[in-house]
């Protein structure tokens, strides 16, 4: 059978009613592949070009041009990305497996506690908390499937990567100081071949595409695989504009351009949206009707608000000896002793501490931006010297943290650009000091001669912006990601999370959209 | 678009001094420093805004140094010309400049060289077998997750909202 289906899979017709997906990355590919898997059809609608491995640039300038959302986005609020980085709030690819591409492939889960903030942290002021519709036990046997589809190092027998260099340095401090919990995963990489994919080579280059494979993506796994069954079909630069709804309010078709420029309909039974945080919010609020004058699915007023990024941080320690933290695995160290709630450290929620290693041309750009003169040199001078880490926690959600319409600008289709207005709780620059401060203690211990403080960088984690409620008037969507108000639409990505936990998100996208699809099959009647 | 004259060459002499103090790396030869000038130079065709804005500010770092100093801007010493640019330091010509140089002098191959940052590993076999892990100054640490004794507790006693009891270390 395989050899006889086309490489964008058998084609689907425009008015056949399937199961239209918006984005090809973590969400969306996955439950491209889930569905198909079970029969059901379905079109993959995904604004990006499909790039091979051989096609990867492994150069950060070069990848980031090549495979990044660059069209226009704009930045707002007093966070420091709104003026360092005004058009670039957030960093996400536009490519077939979305940013599973450029992952790196940190695959710790969510804690219990972190799917009942609101329970635990109380009322804190500005933060729009709220407890998720689900719990870690409703997700716990998503998540085995999830690790089992990336092949998460340290899990269901996958064995530990070996330790890099920057992880010496980062393993070590941390022993020094008495934390417990590290290792070099869970990780989605291989350390030996799985999945018919091989075992890394540690070539270093995991924020750009993995020539190697051996790193998980959708557009490795996922989307091939889901063609393969012959009821996929793939459609790359096609860009989705609106999703439509009949009279009776469900969900019915989605509008798209494809390279050229030309608009489409593609029918469908059901929509699921999963174009990352800033992109899903945007595709509703452009999708107003009559029905739906706020944007569709936006009874609640929630579309596009409680914006997350996660609190991040970064910290690059210089040593008297050589480093190299560019070589291996970027991301294949995690510590998770102060990934808890502890509220006597003075603020709610936890973080990790991740490896972290960039190359000269975006440490330059990115370590500390707009800095020159001797004190910027001096941080870069010491390149092959510098050991580097992450603090990656959970930021608390607040209304005005938002996405919306810009009026005043446009990308090159002529529709409004999104903005992405953002501003830190106190509890997140309270976070984000500890952070530092137990870096500084990690890297002192280790003997580091100094250590910068980096702020955050664009976004590649965005979340929380077609949240998860209970109830209708709470937020988006419910526990299964369908709209509360729209039938048959449903959110597939990282902007259906209530709350963001301290975990990198991708493993709870996958394991989230692999629980929707079982659940829109039933729905379909074509079971489990 | 009607010609443009061609600039004057005291324009990318006064640029690589420029860069030279703004970004000074006593161990980078000229190279990497006149390719980040020409490159800035080369983009200065897209916007006139940008190459009168460039003349202009570099015409006046050298009218201060004579100034100050009695001297070209290019033959201030490092300090001098250090502190010449913190006082324009919000100047848009330089903010133009930095913002081209820091994308451009650390993406040039010869700086990567200098710095010891070896790029591109895949079309050698990665870094498996070429030293991901030669650091040898301190011991080798644990690639496992913790099987001790020791729980993480995952909610502070304190923390545990009086209505549940279901939370704690797991
Ligand atoms: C450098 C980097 C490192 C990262 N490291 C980690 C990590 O270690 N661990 C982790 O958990 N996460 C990591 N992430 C985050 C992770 O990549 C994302 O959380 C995840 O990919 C999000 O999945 P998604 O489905 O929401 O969106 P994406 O994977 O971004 O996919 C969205 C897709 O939708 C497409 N799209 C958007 N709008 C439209 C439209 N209107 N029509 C058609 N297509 C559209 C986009 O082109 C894109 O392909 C990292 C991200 C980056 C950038």
């Amino acid at each position: 059978m395989a050899e006889s289906i086309p490489e964008l899979g058998n084609p689907i017709a425009h008015d056949e009613e399937v199961v239209v997906i918006v984005g090809s990355g973590a969400g969306g590919g996955t439950v491209a592949y889930e569905l198909s898997q079970r029969g059901i059809p379905c079109v993959v609608l995904e604004a990006g070009p499909w790039l091979k491995p051989e096609d990867y640039e492994n150069d950060e300038w070069a990848a980031f041009n090549q495979m990044a959302w660059l069209d226009n986005r704009t930045a707002s609020g007093p966070y420091r990305v709104a003026t360092d980085f005004p058009n670039l709030p957030a960093w996400i690819v536009k490519a077939v497996g979305g940013s599973t591409t450029h992952w790196s492939g940190a695959t710790p889960r969510f804690r219990d506690y972190e799917f009942r903030t609101r329970s635990h942290y109380g009322v804190v002021e500005g933060a729009n908390l709220l407890d998720w519709p689900i719990t870690l036990a409703d997700l716990a046997p998503y998540y085995d499937r999830a690790e089992k589809a990336i092949g998460s190092t340290h899990r269901h027998g996958r064995p530990a990567l070996p330790a890099n260099n920057n992880y010496k340095v980062f393993a070590n401090g941390a022993e020094k100081v008495g934390y417990k919990f590290y290792a070099t995963g869970p990780y989605g990489t291989n350390a030996e071949p799985y999945d018919g994919r091989p075992a890394s080579i540690q070539d270093g280059f995991n924020f750009q595409g993995d020539k190697s494979t051996a790193k998980w993506s959708t557009a490795v796994r996922e989307v091939p695989r889901a063609i393969a069954t012959g009821r996929c079909e793939l459609r790359p630069s096609s860009q989705a504009v609106q999703v439509t709804h009949d009279a009776r309010g469900r969900a019915d078709a989605v509008l798209y351009l494809d390279a050229e420029g030309n608009l489409h309909r593609q029918a469908a039974k059901v929509v699921c949206v999963a174009g990352n945080s800033i992109e899903s919010p945007r595709l509703l609020l452009m999708s107003a009707s009559s029905l739906h004058p706020d944007g569709l699915a936006n009874s609640s007023g929630q579309v596009g608000r409680n914006y997350m990024r996660h609190t991040t941080g970064s910290v690059y320690a210089r040593f008297d000896q050589p480093v190299r933290m560019y070589r291996g695995e970027t991301m294949a160290g995690i510590i998770a002793d102060e990934a808890r709630l502890d509220t006597s450290r003075g603020f709610a929620g936890g973080y990790y501490m991740e490896t972290l290693s960039l190359g000269p041309a975006f440490l330059a750009a990115f370590v500390e931006p707009g800095s020159w003169g001797p004190e910027f040199t001096e941080v870069m001078a010491a390149y092959e010297s510098t050991a580097g880490l992450w603090i990656v926690g959970e930021d608390l959600p607040q209304e005005s943290n938002r996405v919306t319409l810009n009026p005043a600008l446009q990308d090159q289709w002529g529709l409004p650009a999104p903005d992405v207005h953002f501003e830190d709780h106190p509890n997140d620059v309270a976070m984000r000091e500890h952070g530092y401060g137990r870096a500084d203690m990690l890297y002192e211990a280790v003997g580091a001669l100094g250590t910068h403080h980096t702020p955050p960088y664009p976004a590649t984690h965005n979340l929380g912006t077609c949240r998860m409620s209970e109830r209708p008037e709470d937020g988006v969507v419910d526990q299964w990601g369908q709209a509360h108000d729209v039938p048959g639409l449903y959110v597939s990505d990282g902007s259906v999370m209530t709350t963001g936990a301290a975990a990198n998100p991708t493993l709870t996208i996958v394991a989230l959209a692999i629980r929707q699809a079982e659940h829109i099959a039933e729905q379909l009647g074509t079971g489990a | 678009m009607p010609e443009t004259p061609a600039l004057a060459p005291a324009v990318r002499t006064n640029l690589v001094r420029l860069l030279r103090a703004a970004y000074p790396h006593p161990s980078f030869p000229d190279g990497p420093y006149e390719r980040t000038a020409d490159h800035i130079l080369g983009q200065l065709d897209e916007s006139l805004w940008h190459r009168i804005a460039l003349t202009s500010g570099l015409e006046s770092l050298d009218a201060s140094a004579q100034r100050s100093r009695g001297t070209a801007f290019a033959d201030l010493d490092d300090d001098a010309a250090l502190a010449l640019l913190r006082g324009i330091a919000d100047a848009e010509f330089f903010a133009f400049i930095r913002g081209v140089t820091v994308v451009t002098l650390y993406n040039d191959h010869e700086v990567w060289d200098l710095l010891g940052y070896e790029g591109e590993s895949y079309s050698k076999g990665g870094y498996l077998h070429r030293g991901f892990d030669d650091l040898d100054w301190l011991p080798s640490p644990r690639v496992e997750e913790y099987d001790g004794p020791e729980r993480l507790v995952e909610v502070a006693p304190d923390d545990v909202p009086a209505t549940t009891s279901t939370t704690g270390g797991r």
